[in-house]
């Protein structure tokens, strides 16, 4: 029955708790996986289990649409993966220490999982698969799961109370990813402020995400919803005298709101003198909400060489792309990393993220591969490849460039072998760092401004034949700082250029 | 609306504030969530009270009421907090409530911020509360690696200035010696031994966030306790004897032997006894020796590098492939 509210049918959301909401599964076999899962900044205040497997494997279940394979399926066992796919990830890595201990365990589990996927044997996987052994993106059911998103949760779900400018980011980031346009439900984007809900303190992150959310709907209609004074005043006050971001006023501080404050003083045009209220940054001797920040940063980076959420914590592949994101924001990024960061300590350790045979990336050392690092880890790698390419000197695709240093068919025959749901949806955002080559021009959409490097990337397709994925399974390219597409983000900041608030 | 509170005595004076998502405008709203009805109305009040400031009892139960159905609802920790100081309530008593919804929620930033916090009242807590260790130890059983949980620790020992605190480094052995893999406890011990004292600002590696050092010289000290070196460089290779393909613990040695300004090539001996053809025990000693190679006898690191890329860690290729050309030999 389709629930009506103000005269217009709605849908009910039909996907399972459990695939999107660990907290709210009380069940003991989904706690007990919950676990061990890997800790992800909430950015997103959630987090997302790793994929739940099928009871069974049964070999009569893989009928259907695998007889569309555009290669001769080569089925004859259960056990010999699909042609067309390197050894590299069908087998397990070739050193193995002979100790165990749980993280030895959960990682054999995690591998083993994984390796059925990668081979092209899950039950669930129905094909096609290309020449390469890969399976498309199943992108009807991923739009058609994201449009179903964006409707009506049941009441489990309450737990994601404080979170739901993030549910609205994530579907219609995810619907123009496809292709989508989802500019029609501007009509129907949240009125007021910017925390979780109505009666809730402001936060950034849920600021973050309703300014992109509205980036992306678009129009001047959603632009001028954003109150940008209050806004500039707000972000003073969240402004520590260390030269980060708390996350809310008496919330904690770390570098989700370093970047999500970057992000929002870059794309609104806030002014960057500090308000006369913001006390703890007068005091410490701050004049604008920029200083001070990429100090923080520096000092973020822990001894393996990643970065943490704050100083003195573990190195964690979310808070890297925060810190990274942020440093390329707050300038050249060929300036800001090598000042503030040990590039090849970071560079060792980012490369190490990423997992054979598995294909994926993981978050910090010795823990498991998860769908969401294909965005926080992948989106790392165009931010310290254009750090390491150096000032861009033409308003083109650079002539020279040190190149990918990750392997973009690892995190393909991840994400679309691992971690596409049979029903739409993946297991966590499609990794958009391997489809495009994203570089920095000498032409900014703001030149002249603070912010005038962030504003200056570019994108390309990567050549198709370099590519195990299919030309149709491509997606819509987004600003690899602002998480956007990039035409969203010019707008949005030209907008607010040619509206500036008097302060 | 009817339920608890609206026909609770204690609550009669009290109009609710009903949620407003933007439907009563016509508008229809996206991610909407078909909340239950008591936490509808718990919520209506508790904006009520909020709106009001109030700092009571009922106000302070309400709070607890709120967390129970929402956990992740950050604005009501903030709230129950400045209630807690505002009412000068027990806070050992609020410590105790806390360890119970911190195992329960696993994962939550709300949970620990409230606590670290509560803790940071001087005033309250002069010294650590002494159960404290054990708590985080229990909830270590549940997961050693949960990164809320280490990040307050790491808090708490800057803050209680409890670097050479006995207890910390024997819990930091004891996560180990269960999971040598353990990464996060390998990460706090390099902060115990090697982390900026209360003389430096925090930060992962000392001498970083000063504008006039070079990242060059992140993680260096100026003064070194060579025999704390040594001693931590033994332990390290105690670990990496009991499990040579692991990161954390080749990686340690790095980080203590740079905070020495000591070079790589010091283990040169120790990381060959790892590498052997195709008896390999540990790619992490083959990237050693390739790194100690890289200084001087560069075809000797490009052999290093090729094994690692054709078979010990192909899919780093093009990082291994990076790291030859950097060599800047002809190939």
């Amino acid at each position: 029955m389709p629930l009506t509210i103000a005269g217009r049918h709605r849908r009910r959301v039909r996907f399972p708790a459990a695939n999107l909401l660990p907290a709210i599964t009380s069940t003991p076999g989904i706690a007990a996986q919950e676990k061990h899962h890997q800790q992800q900044p909430q950015l997103g205040l959630q987090d997302h289990p790793p994929f739940q497997p099928p009871s069974k494997s049964s070999k009569s279940a893989k009928v259907g649409k695998s007889q569309k394979s555009t290669t001769s399926s080569g089925m004859a066992t259960q056990h010999e993966p699909r042609p067309g796919i390197p050894s590299l990830f069908t087998q397990p890595p070739p050193i193995r220490d002979p100790l165990t201990t749980e993280t030895i365990q959960l990682q054999e589990t995690t591998l083993e999982k994984c390796l059925t996927f990668l081979k092209g044997l899950h039950p669930s996987q129905t094909g096609p698969f290309n020449a390469a052994g890969v399976p498309a993106l199943l992108r009807e059911d991923h739009v058609a799961y994201l449009y179903e998103s964006l409707e009506d949760y049941p009441a489990g779900f309450v737990a994601m109370d404080a979170s739901r400018p993030w549910m609205v980011y994530w579907a219609l980031a995810g619907l123009t990813l496809l292709g989508e346009n989802p500019t029609h439900f501007r009509e129907r984007m949240p009125l007021g402020g910017f925390g979780g809900g109505h009666g809730q303190t402001s936060h950034l992150a849920s600021s973050y995400a309703a300014v992109l959310a509205l980036a992306m709907v678009g129009g001047t209609e959603a632009f001028a919803l954003i109150d940008r004074e209050a806004m500039w005043r707000w972000l003073g006050r969240l402004k520590q005298a260390d030269g980060g971001f708390s996350v809310t006023e008496g919330g904690e501080e770390d570098v989700r709101g370093a970047y999500c404050a970057s992000t929002i003083i870059a794309l609104l045009d806030i002014p960057l003198a500090l308000p006369s209220d913001a006390k703890k940054a007068r005091d410490a001797g701050f004049e604008t909400l920029t200083e001070g920040v990429a100090e923080y940063l520096s000092r973020c980076q822990s001894f393996e060489g990643g970065i943490s959420g704050s100083p003195g914590v573990e190195a964690h592949g979310a808070y890297a792309f925060c810190a990274l994101a942020c440093l390329s924001i707050l300038g050249a990024p060929e300036e800001t990393i090598p000042k503030h960061m040990n590039i090849p300590l970071l560079l060792s350790w980012l490369s190490a993220r990423q997992y054979a045979p598995e294909g994926g990336f993981s978050g910090r050392t010795n823990k498991l591969v998860d769908g969401c690092y294909s965005h926080w880890v992948g989106g790392c790698w165009p931010l310290l490849q254009s750090a390491l390419d150096g000032k861009p000197q033409t308003t083109g695709v650079p002539s020279e460039t040190v190149g990918s240093l990750f392997s973009r068919e690892g995190l393909d025959r991840y994400i679309l072998g691992c971690c596409q749901t049979p029903t739409g949806g993946l297991r966590d955002k499609p990794g958009n760092a391997t489809q495009h080559y994203h570089y920095r021009t000498n032409v900014s959409v703001s030149p002249g401004s603070a912010f005038e490097s962030a504003f200056s990337w570019r994108s390309s397709p990567m050549a198709a034949e370099e590519e195990v994925y299919e030309p149709a399974d491509r997606l819509v390219a987004f600003h690899p700082l602002f998480v956007i597409p990039y035409q969203a983000a010019a707008n949005l900041r030209l907008w607010c250029e040619s509206h500036p608030i008097s302060v | 609306m009817a339920g608890t509170y609206a026909t609770d005595p204690e609550w009669a004076d009290v109009s609710p504030i009903e949620l407003n998502d933007g439907s009563e405008s016509g508008a229809m709203p996206l991610a909407t969530i078909a909340y239950p009805s008591d936490y509808l109305e718990a919520t209506s009040y508790l904006r009520a009270v909020m709106a009001a400031n109030e700092m009571s009892e009922r106000a302070l139960k309400l709070t607890k009421d709120v967390i129970s159905m929402n956990p992740a609802h950050y604005t009501v920790w903030i709230y129950r907090a400045r209630i807690l100081f505002a009412l000068d309530k027990d806070l050992l008593e609020e410590l105790d409530w806390l360890n119970g919804v911190s195992l329960k929620y696993l994962k939550n930033y709300q949970i620990w911020h409230h606590r670290q916090v509560l803790i940071s009242s001087k005033k309250h807590f002069p010294t650590m509360p002494t159960k404290e260790p054990d708590f985080l130890m229990e909830m270590f059983t549940q997961d050693s690696k949960n990164y809320h949980v280490w990040t307050y620790r790491h808090w708490l020992v800057r803050h209680f200035k409890l670097w050479d605190s006995p207890r910390e480094i024997h819990d930091v052995e004891a996560l180990i010696q269960s999971d040598v893999y353990n990464n996060s406890a390998w990460n706090h011990r390099y902060m115990l031994r090697f982390g900026p004292r209360d003389d430096q600002p925090d930060a992962g590696m000392i001498n970083a966030g000063d504008s006039s050092a070079s990242p060059e010289e992140k993680g260096r000290l100026t003064v070194v306790d060579e025999d704390l070196v040594d001693a931590e460089l033994k332990f390290a290779q105690k670990q990496i004897l009991r499990a040579p393909e692991n990161r954390s613990s080749w990686w340690y040695a790095r980080g203590v032997l740079r905070a020495a300004s000591r070079g790589l090539e010091e283990w040169e001996e120790f990381a060959g006894r790892f590498v052997d053809g195709e008896q390999t025990k540990s790619s992490h000693a083959v990237e050693w020796l390739a790194d100690v190679y890289a200084e001087g006898e560069k075809a000797k690191a490009v052999k290093m590098f090729t094994m690692l890329k054709e078979k010990y860690d192909p899919i780093r290729k093009n990082f291994w492939d990076y790291r030859i050309r950097q060599l800047g030999v002809v190939a």
